[in-house]
């Protein structure tokens, strides 16, 4: 009795992530190249064409741990964590979490947020793009009502803190780059990763600047946010923060309704 | 579109065409890599002003018992919509099992049933596309002991049930007839040739497994004289037509991929005048 084709396609899928099964075999046409040897020409691509996706999302990791140690990862993570949907860019959003307890990384404590990292580009990188907030469309906003403005970041927008100086580790990781010794001890790095028009790129922010974000990010007033600010350091300086950011092109443009700007106050 | 021979659009090369606008017959894209609204969409978009595009998807999983996955249709169809390429694709294979999506083209035994599955699938695509779709002939390294049908027979009938047409992947044919010991010439002679809409040309490796040579479809190196010579014949015997280098793995240079793709325009060039000049 032939196999129905769905157990067929179980019992191949079950193959593809290490489970032999001895019907599979038999279904398979051997000869010289028996069946087994066959069906694993399909489980080695399964696992390098996935690794080798993961490895193009997360290229800083791959580069601080080498290719070995980030393919035995990779199969790892595949094997916990398969992707659900074809479009690979959007696979991994689980591995910074899991590279966080890879036993074998522990050595490596920043890894997991340098993992962040590579995550965050990615995603900026494929995030649309959609209009930002330029000094002329404050011009509309009454001054009075600056305070209580409510700016959202802008897509593909993400704040990535680290209590490693994970902005020295990507830079001496890059290809080309001369690997002068990075001091962990450097101390926590807050960054802020951006789509620009090619690419996604990040900046390393001071520590107000860093709590001014993360308050905006979670949709509160320029107020609140200026407040955290100045409660992170004493030195924060509002409006030379919003005008770096602004130049960054790191906020979304006002919400429009029709001509009129709706500006959300709260 | 006309007889040209095209090449696919890959990421590394993305910047250098947007700059120079080399010439070549039409680009070809992976759907599943500019499904995300990225810039590089952006690039494909201003594009679409000098060249003609082809969308060739490569997880549809139109072999999936359980029927296709109506969220990924949904944006693959969604691009087709804005692009409007001359050509939409994918593979006679599957990827997709119990939700979960192996990116590989994995075989299908060649039965009654599996016929029944993928021209539903095959149905449902056209549908939401609103437009022919061309299923390509993969690269196979096992065949099953149940199929009851060769696979030009398979593609024949799906052709005949969903007015499908057909992207003939020479390569492919190349490399499935050594693994499963065919003769590529008889293979051809079962397809239906009116159906083809498009032939694609790529290289391949050629692996040790147990001690044999299996022939591997990796898409990185230069397209073979074998592939060349098969060609050469099936353009001869079932006409020209849009014709794709493919090159995804050690990617070389544009001008490398160009210059393949100019001795496959050539080659149709001086098939195209033969058969004017026969008839």
């Amino acid at each position: 009795m032939p196999p129905a084709l769905r157990d067929l396609q179980a019992a191949f899928a079950a193959q593809l992530v290490g489970r032999d099964s001895a019907d599979l075999a038999s279904a398979v046409v051997g000869d010289s190249i028996p069946a087994d040897a066959r069906l694993r020409v399909y489980r080695h691509h399964v696992g390098h064409s996935l690794g080798a996706a993961l490895a193009a999302t997360f290229p800083t990791v791959q580069a601080l741990v080498g290719d070995d140690f980030f393919q035995a990862m990779a199969r790892a993570f595949v094997a916990r964590e398969p992707p659900t949907q074809p479009v690979l860019a959007e696979y991994g959003v689980e591995f910074p979490a899991f590279v966080a307890g890879y036993e074998p990384a522990q050595g490596l404590p920043y890894l997991a947020d340098v993992a962040r990292l590579d995550w965050a580009l990615n995603v900026a990188f494929h995030s649309p793009a959609t209009r930002r907030l330029a000094a002329a469309d404050l011009a509309a906003v009454a001054v009075e009502r600056l305070p209580s403005l409510t700016v959202g970041l802008s897509d593909g927008a993400a704040l990535i803190g680290s209590k490693y100086p994970i902005d020295r580790i990507w830079h001496a990781s890059q290809p080309g780059t001369s690997t002068d010794a990075v001091d962990l001890a450097a101390g926590r790095a807050d960054l802020l990763v951006l789509r620009r028009a090619d690419d996604a790129f990040f900046v390393t922010l001071a520590a107000g600047e860093a709590a001014f974000v993360a308050v905006l990010i979670d949709g509160n007033a320029l107020e609140l946010a200026a407040a955290a600010g100045l409660q992170a350091d004493a030195a924060f300086d509002l409006s030379m923060a919003f005008a770096r950011l602004l130049g960054l092109q790191a906020f979304a443009a006002l919400q429009q309704d029709g001509d009129r700007k709706v500006v959300k106050a709260s | 579109m006309k007889p040209v021979a095209g090449i696919g659009l890959r990421s590394p090369h993305l910047a250098e065409i947007g700059r120079d606008r080399p010439a070549t017959g039409f680009l070809e894209i992976h759907a599943e890599n500019y499904l995300g609204g990225s810039t590089a969409f952006l690039t494909i978009e201003r594009l679409r002003a000098d060249y003609e595009f082809s969308v060739h998807a490569v997880g549809l999983s139109l072999g999936s018992v359980d029927g296709l996955d109506e969220a990924h249709l949904a944006r693959v169809a969604a691009l087709v919509k804005r692009l409007e390429p001359a050509c939409v694709s994918d593979h006679l294979s599957w990827s997709v099992h119990d939700g979960r999506y192996f990116n590989d083209l994995l075989p299908l035994p060649y039965t009654e049933e599996a016929l029944d599955v993928v021209a539903r699938n095959i149905e449902r695509l056209q549908e939401a596309l609103g437009r022919q779709v061309s299923i390509e002939n993969p690269s196979c390294y096992l065949g099953f002991a149940h199929s009851t049908l060769s696979e030009p027979e398979f593609l024949a009938e799906l052709v005949r049930r969903s007015g499908c047409g057909l992207l003939f992947d020479v390569n492919n044919i190349v490399v499935t007839a050594h693994n499963l010991r065919l003769d590529p010439r008889d293979w051809l002679s079962g397809l239906p040739g009116g159906a083809i809409t498009e032939y694609h040309l790529a290289g391949h490796a050629v692996n040790d497994c147990d001690g044999q040579a299996i022939l591997i479809d990796d898409h990185g190196s230069r397209v073979g004289d074998e592939v060349w010579t098969l060609f050469d014949d099936v353009i001869r015997r079932y006409g020209v037509r849009p014709t794709l280098v493919e090159w995804d793995s050690d990617i070389p240079e544009l001008a490398v991929l160009l210059d393949e793709a100019a001795r496959a325009g050539r080659m149709i060039q001086a098939a195209g005048a033969d058969a004017a000049r026969a008839a």
